[in-house]
């Protein structure tokens, strides 16, 4: 008896914090889906022009967009958060003397493109050089070739990987809340200190929403992993 | 050199070496453990995964789902404040001891899933040669599979150390005092940030390099299956 009344008590207490948390905790995953989403079209753009720049090889640039990819690569997000956000409003550039939300917003998006840069290089890099031998025998320009015959099929190519790195941003967006931003977690934050003793329970409720959203992303990955792995491109040689 | 002081005061720099050293030391000292008992979790985790019972997988499939769709950060946090309230000999663990702990059990589910592609690559018939000689399930899982399975997958595992380092950046913020936390350390001492975060940034970039040459060493060598390698 005692037993169900200290279950039905712990029930009780849980749905009072939980309905007031919940609208802050919406407010803050709204910002998230906000932040990812800003990031990843911005990232993946610029990663994109940066991987088929990187395919051609020209002698100077692709050295330079080898470091850049390798810098943003080889340091963790944490730090190139706090270089967009210490280092570069501190470098008397005019343009660079910006919010905590653009140098949030900044930082992500050339994260992301690092990525979204390496995965359109090796797509490129996976089509066969048939195809571009046959376009050029056929008078297709380099850009024509490119466009018309390479890229729609490097396209598939790049879905599977291509969404793997949305979850890992989404996920990166996390991170965001030590600056200041107030997405999901900063909400979190802000809620436990309303409710110091369920720090738990409110932290749980934010991994639950996450993996609501990072989830069927990840899923998506896998299927068209297996979907696109029996249609490869076409192999010539 | 003159020039060089106003944009980055290397001078500042050498005035911290025995805190950015020390930073250095626990960021290698975590990822170093987290890397080794991860390894083990993801063997225990890869065996449960491509076992054929029910019992025996869906809790390991969960548990890499969950891990995989939820930020380190937030997992971090859990292990952080639930441990203590689970075991409450947590309770006196040093905040690097349960930053090693959040890491280990995050990387475990990335290292679990390479190192069932590992155990997946190696050929039917080598287990069934182990299995004709007498073997059983330990002593195949030791002398046959695992090292076979190791040697194809060691270009993403050294991958994912590089990853499990740079992850190590977010125990600062459960305050273990590992590289960014020199890092920032010098900022909120001096208000320098270019000597601060930029000296981070290269201490990160050098490990990577390190972890680079290091993978395109063991691609050389291997050149692909572990049981096509010259000797």
């Amino acid at each position: 008896m005692a037993m169900q009344q200290s279950i039905l008590l712990a029930f009780d207490h849980y749905t009072t914090v939980l309905v007031g948390i919940l609208p802050f905790l919406w407010q803050g995953f709204y910002e998230t889906l906000k932040v990812s989403f800003v990031a990843i079209i911005a990232g993946s753009l610029l990663g994109f022009l940066i991987g088929v720049i990187r395919s051609e090889r020209v002698p100077v640039i692709d050295k330079i967009l080898w470091c850049y990819i390798h810098l943003l690569r080889g340091t963790p997000f944490l730090v190139q958060l706090y270089v967009f956000y210490f280092v570069m409003p501190n470098l008397n550039i005019e343009l660079l003397k910006w919010s905590s939300t653009t140098a949030a917003f900044v930082a992500l998006a050339v994260y992301t493109s690092s990525y979204v840069a390496e995965i359109v290089t090796s797509a490129i890099a996976t089509v066969p050089q048939g195809q571009w031998d046959a376009s050029t025998a056929l008078g297709f320009t380099r850009l024509k070739t490119l466009r018309l015959i390479i890229l729609p099929q490097a396209f598939k190519l790049m879905i599977p990987p291509m969404s793997g790195v949305y979850v890992m941003i989404i996920k990166s967006t996390a991170i965001l809340s030590v600056v200041g931003i107030t997405e999901l977690t900063r909400q979190g934050e802000i809620a436990i200190l309303r409710y110091p003793r369920d720090i738990l329970f409110i932290y749980s409720v934010i991994a639950f929403m996450y993996f609501i959203y990072c989830y069927p992303v990840l899923r998506f990955a896998r299927w068209t992993e297996r979907k696109l792995g029996i249609a490869k491109v076409t192999e010539l040689d | 050199m003159e020039w060089l002081l106003d944009y980055y005061n290397y001078r500042i720099v050498g005035q911290y070496f025995n805190q950015l050293a020390f930073g250095l030391s626990q960021t290698l000292y975590a990822a170093g453990v987290a890397l080794v008992l991860s390894l083990l979790a993801g063997i225990v985790l890869a065996l449960l995964r491509i076992s054929k019972r029910g019992i025996a997988w869906r809790p390991a499939a969960a548990y890499i789902e969950f891990i995989r769709a939820t930020p380190l950060l937030i997992q971090i946090y859990l292990v952080y404040y639930g441990l203590p309230a689970l075991v409450p000999a947590a309770a006196g663990w040093s905040e690097l001891y349960l930053g090693i702990m959040a890491l280990t059990v995050h990387t475990a589910a990335y290292m679990s899933e390479i190192i069932r592609a590992g155990i997946e690559s190696v050929p039917r018939g080598q287990i069934e040669g182990a299995k004709s000689v007498g073997m059983n399930y330990y002593q195949r899982l030791r002398y046959i599979i695992l090292p076979q399975a190791f040697a194809n997958v060691l270009p993403p595992l050294l991958g994912q150390t590089a990853v499990l380092i740079k992850d190590t950046s977010l125990l600062s913020i459960i305050t273990v005092f590992e590289l960014l936390s020199a890092g920032i350390l010098i900022n909120s001492e001096r208000v320098k940030p270019n000597e601060s975060f930029l000296t981070i940034a290269a201490g990160y970039l050098t490990i990577y390099a390190v972890l680079l040459c290091l993978s395109h060493m063991v691609k050389r060598r291997l050149a692909g299956p572990a049981w096509n390698a010259k000797r």
